[in-house]
């Protein structure tokens, strides 16, 4: 089963493992700063962070063996498996400040919202791909996307993680809005779509959530809670000026100022150290790393490679924006990591596998679909 | 086509078949690839296609923006979010200044500041040990809730902010912490300066006390472009006296000690900070020497009352005396209510500076004026002779001259020398109050004269419109005669007399009394100094002052004269002066007592104005003792003091020709 085509080494995606290779090393660079201890030197922060580069980067490459058909053919197992862990963590986990998202394994604590937004890319590719109406999606034709869609959102939402959720929702849109549409349907869904965010700002949202949200507005209401977390990124950020502080040198994350220097905010971190120009030289990377994705996605040779080399492209360059747009004070705290750039190894696992799942329907772009004949 | 992938079930037919294809070349390939993919598809992929590049644009959008964000936050506002950051990081600890010294005109240290110390605890961790509490308590003697109740105090101020738990305690406590160290990990001993008085209570009143800064100043300060920011709670200000009024050139600038802390407030590491700029400090005109002697007659014969000498051409007062002092270390670190109230209530009241506050009828020290008016106003001439048989009839009433048995004929000098009351208010009835009036306002009565003390009266100098504006009524003459021997109405301060007398010992010119020499920065250098300040001249004038003078030094040196007590013992060096009495009250029941036998309050007050030499005057001694009784037993000899320690050397020399004189004499 393993058998490799030798031609697929020729097409080996090594402007992604570049681009890949560039983010991580910054990634890692950056919290070795940011976790640094004064008295001990390198947290064990940092060398957990680049043990799961290693392990995420070598199942990067085992999965690039396996045909992305192959893999998306276990997508229901796979989504199955999530729901379960899903659930498992509602009920039975204890609460860590005030959510339930970790599942102790002993060696790792693993995050199961984190592969599920994987795992709904492919489940929602594989459905969007076998799924062929003529002119167009109509609404009823997209129910059972809005229901893979919505278990484990719902179940997210309950930790409660709203930026995960939010996550969930975003990749189902810019999915849906990848595959053909009626316009009606778009009408229709646009239109559900914002009385639903009406409805769940009114019922759903918990009171700490709307608070963030309300803060975001209005910082200056509540400067020493959440707009204090995101006046002191703008703070870290903006005292980068052009050329940064230096590495180790940024006085708003080594003396604490920062919140979550090394989750959410470790981009603050970059920006104070390595100022406007480090910060541009990361984002020319990540930029084009993304779209790169598109690239791949625009080249695949079939409907389900696109998709899902899309969904991927866009599961990391949404978490991307709105983590950056919260980290210079465009958005509430919603608790969104940067992916491959924040601590995290749920989140560092499923985004390189993402990034694995691009550059394998890269490396297939070339070769005929050999699973697909009859 | 309908399933992309769902059709291949075994994995030994996709292996055999992969096997085939890879030998087609690469046109084969395609071909065989657009064949198998169904129109559709064909049709979905190009859309994905279209969309994948609306995507591109989406992403481009998202990261201009992103990155226009970052061009705003880090390169258009780098600056201001650079300082911010410092502001996090930087916790700045106040040094406090040491306070400009105060000098006297010869340089001799009247003020300066000593080094106090006070206990203080770092609250590293903001935990309160059992065991160095009750250490420190132990070694201060005080009690723990005393302890408590400042770091209580204490509890909603910044962390790196330290408590002061004791304040100036002595050296004995501070070696006993120090050896303690090791039991003490977080208490430190900070040195502040404190005020040190080198002459005790000299110049009390003029000098003042410090105090902690309050509400009120905090506002002001703010108010103030050249105070804005410089104080805060607990800080310590001027609050009386030069201190209070010099508080500008004395207090310096603080200096700050920096430390980086980081987000709890915990101390990281020491940056630059900068050292405190010390006050100017202040050289005063007063002479310490001659000023001591004044507040020691005071205070040995216990008088309540006031001292001033003055340079007689310049206006540099050399002493200034409110009796009795104020205890200036009882205000150091706040004063007790208990001490206060002693204060408020004794019947000295030491908190009135007498020198300026305290007015009085100027008696008979206000007669040169009333000469000098006649004879500006041509009333009187030096010949003009007054009889007076003891008392002077006016209307239905009698005005007693204080000797009942009567001056006989009088003129001008003996008038002045022997204070004859009859000869005044004839010379005051033929003037008319208003002229009276116009006068003594040219000799600085009735208005502040502008010296750096604070509330300072203006007296008061009675006119026809005064009289008017004051009660609606209509003056009366009668009362002229009682305003011409400085009684009734008049009411002057100690220094108005004194500026008042060197109005007549310098020839016309009224100069404001100042008591700054020189103000001088912690260089060295001197950033201002004294220059005689003229309020106003009398001109034309030089003869009538002149016989003015001349009856003064008749008072002191006459045989009859009043003053005779201010002389200095000298022929070569004489005296000239003015004794005064200023009646309290004019109780009958009172009238007929033996002057010890009146009660202390009611006492008249105590008189005298003098300027020496009498040839080419340098200095005037005035002396008012409250309910001192007689000027001429009581004040003048204390001014005689002053002045013999004044011209101390010229005495002696003057006293060795004399001795020479004499024994050529008898030769």
């Amino acid at each position: 089963m393993l058998q490799f085509d030798r031609r697929l080494l020729q097409h080996f995606d090594w402007v992604m493992l570049l681009m890949l290779l560039l983010v991580g090393s910054m990634a890692l660079t950056n919290l070795y700063s940011s976790t640094f201890i004064t008295d001990t030197g390198p947290s064990s922060t940092f060398y957990k962070q680049g043990f799961f580069y290693a392990v995420g980067l070598a199942l990067l490459f085992i999965l690039l063996v396996i045909d992305y058909h192959r893999i998306a053919k276990l997508g229901y197992a796979f989504y199955g498996i999530i729901l379960i862990l899903l659930t498992y963590t509602l009920f039975f986990v204890k609460a860590i400040a005030g959510s339930q998202r970790w599942i102790d394994l002993g060696f790792f604590n693993l995050q199961p919202s984190e592969p599920a937004k994987l795992i709904l890319i492919l489940v929602l590719a594989s459905c969007y791909a076998t799924m062929n109406v003529p002119g167009g999606y109509r609404l009823r034709d997209l129910l059972k996307p809005i229901l893979l869609t919505a278990l484990p959102f719902v179940l997210i939402l309950k930790q409660p993680d709203l930026g995960t959720a939010l996550i969930c929702a975003i990749i189902f849109v810019s999915m849906t809005l990848y595959v053909r549409l009626r316009w009606s349907t778009l009408a229709l869904l646009s239109g559900a779509g914002l009385s639903c965010a009406f409805i769940g700002w009114k019922f759903l949202l918990k009171d700490y959530q709307r608070k963030r949200i309300e803060t975001f507005l209005n910082p200056e209401a509540d400067p020493m809670n959440h707009g204090y977390q995101i006046m002191q990124s703008k703070i870290a950020v903006g005292s980068g000026k052009v050329f940064g502080k230096g590495f180790m040198e940024g006085t708003q994350g080594h003396l604490h100022f920062l919140p979550e220097r090394h989750t959410d905010f470790a981009f603050s971190v970059w920006g104070e150290e390595w100022g406007f120009a480090g910060s541009l030289f990361f984002l020319s990377c990540y930029f084009f790393m993304l779209v790169w994705g598109l690239n791949v996605a625009m080249s695949a040779k079939d409907k389900f490679g696109s998709i899902l080399a899309f969904g991927c492209t866009m599961l990391i360059f949404w978490q991307a924006v709105i983590n950056l747009f919260m980290i210079m004070g465009f958005l509430p705290v919603v608790g969104v990591p940067l992916p491959l750039f924040s601590y995290g190894g749920s989140s560092l696992l499923t985004n390189l596998l993402a990034i694995g799942i691009i550059m394998n329907v890269r490396m297939r772009s070339f070769t005929p679909d050999t699973s697909s004949n009859v | 086509m309908a399933n992309l992938y769902g059709a291949d079930k075994s994995p030994i037919r996709k292996q055999n078949r992969r096997r085939t294809e890879s030998l087609l070349d690469t046109e084969k390939r395609r071909e065989v690839r657009s064949a198998r993919l169904a129109p559709r598809d064909e049709n979905d992929l190009s859309g994905y296609k279209k969309k994948a590049l609306y995507s591109c644009i989406i992403v481009i959008f998202f990261f201009s923006v992103i990155i226009t964000r970052l061009w705003f936050l880090q390169i258009q506002q780098g600056e201001a979010f650079s300082t911010l950051a410092d502001n996090n990081r930087v916790r700045s600890i106040e040094i406090a200044a040491p306070r400009g010294n105060i000098y006297d005109r010869k340089g001799r240290e009247l003020v300066t500041n000593r080094p106090s110390f006070n206990v203080v605890w770092m609250r590293e961790d903001n935990k309160i040990n059992d065991e160095w509490l009750k250490n420190l308590t132990q070694i201060l003697d005080e009690d723990p809730s005393v302890l408590l109740e400042k770091i209580r105090k204490m509890a909603n101020t910044p962390g790196h902010l330290p408590v002061r738990l004791a304040e100036d305690i002595d050296w004995e406590t501070v070696a006993r912490i120090e050896n303690n160290r090791m039991h003490l990990p977080e208490i430190k001993i900070e040195v502040v300066p404190l005020r040190i008085y080198h002459y005790g209570n000299m110049a009390s009143h003029l000098i003042g006390y410090m105090g902690q800064v309050n509400k009120a100043e905090l506002d002001k300060a703010e108010d103030d472009p050249l105070s804005k920011g410089h104080y805060k709670g607990g800080d310590l200000i001027g609050k009386m006296g030069l201190e209070r009024l010099r508080e500008i050139d004395l207090r310096g600038e603080k200096g700050h000690h920096n430390l980086e802390v980081n987000a709890l407030g915990f101390e990281q590491e020491n940056l630059k900070g900068d050292e405190p700029l010390p006050g100017n400090d202040i050289k005063l005109t007063l002479d310490v020497e001659l000023q001591k002697i004044a507040e020691e007659e005071m205070a040995l014969n216990h008088y309540a009352g006031a001292v001033v000498a003055m340079e007689a051409n310049t206006g540099r007062v050399l002493v200034a005396v409110s009796s009795p002092e104020l205890n200036l270390e009882e205000f150091v670190g706040g004063i007790s209510h208990k001490a206060w109230n002693a204060m408020l209530n004794n019947p000295q009241h030491p908190l009135v500076n007498k020198l300026v506050q305290g007015q009085y009828p100027p008696g008979s020290t206000f007669k040169p004026i009333t000469a000098f008016a006649g004879l500006a106003e041509g009333v009187i001439t030096p010949e003009t002779s007054i009889y007076c048989p003891g008392f002077y009839r006016f209307g239905n009433r009698i005005y007693r001259c204080w000797r009942r048995v009567g001056h006989g004929d009088v003129t001008l000098k003996r008038a002045l020398a022997e204070s004859c009351d009859v000869y005044f208010y004839q010379t005051g009835q033929r003037l008319g109050v208003d002229r009276l009036a116009r006068y003594a306002k040219m000799f600085g009565l009735g208005s502040r004269t502008g010296i750096e003390m604070e509330h300072e009266k203006a007296g008061l100098v009675p006119s026809t419109q005064w009289k008017k504006k004051r009660y609606g009524k209509k003056w009366h003459e009668g009362e002229t005669l009682s305003v011409a021997i400085g009684q009734g109405y008049d009411l002057t301060t100690p220094l108005q007399i004194a500026q008042m007398t060197s109005v007549v010992a310098n020839g016309g010119t009224l100069y404001k009394p100042s008591l700054v020499e020189e103000i001088i920065d912690p260089d060295g250098e001197t950033v201002s100094q004294f220059t005689p300040e003229i309020i106003s001249r009398i001109t034309g004038q030089g003869q009538n002052l002149r016989l003015i003078r001349e009856g003064m030094v008749e008072a002191v040196n006459a045989k009859r004269g009043t003053g005779r007590e201010a002389r200095l013992g000298v022929s070569g060096l004489l005296v000239a002066g003015k004794t005064g009495t200023a009646q309290v009250v004019r109780l009958a029941q009172y009238r007929h007592l033996k002057e010890e036998d009146i009660p202390y309050e009611y006492r008249d007050h105590a008189w005298f104005t003098c300027f020496a030499p009498a040839i080419n005057p340098e200095i005037v001694v005035t002396v008012l003792v409250e309910h001192g009784l007689h000027g001429g037993s009581t004040s003048a000899p204390i001014a005689a003091k002053i002045l013999k320690k004044y011209f101390e050397d010229r005495i002696k020399v003057l006293k060795i020709a004399e001795q020479q004189a004499t024994s050529d004499l008898s030769h």
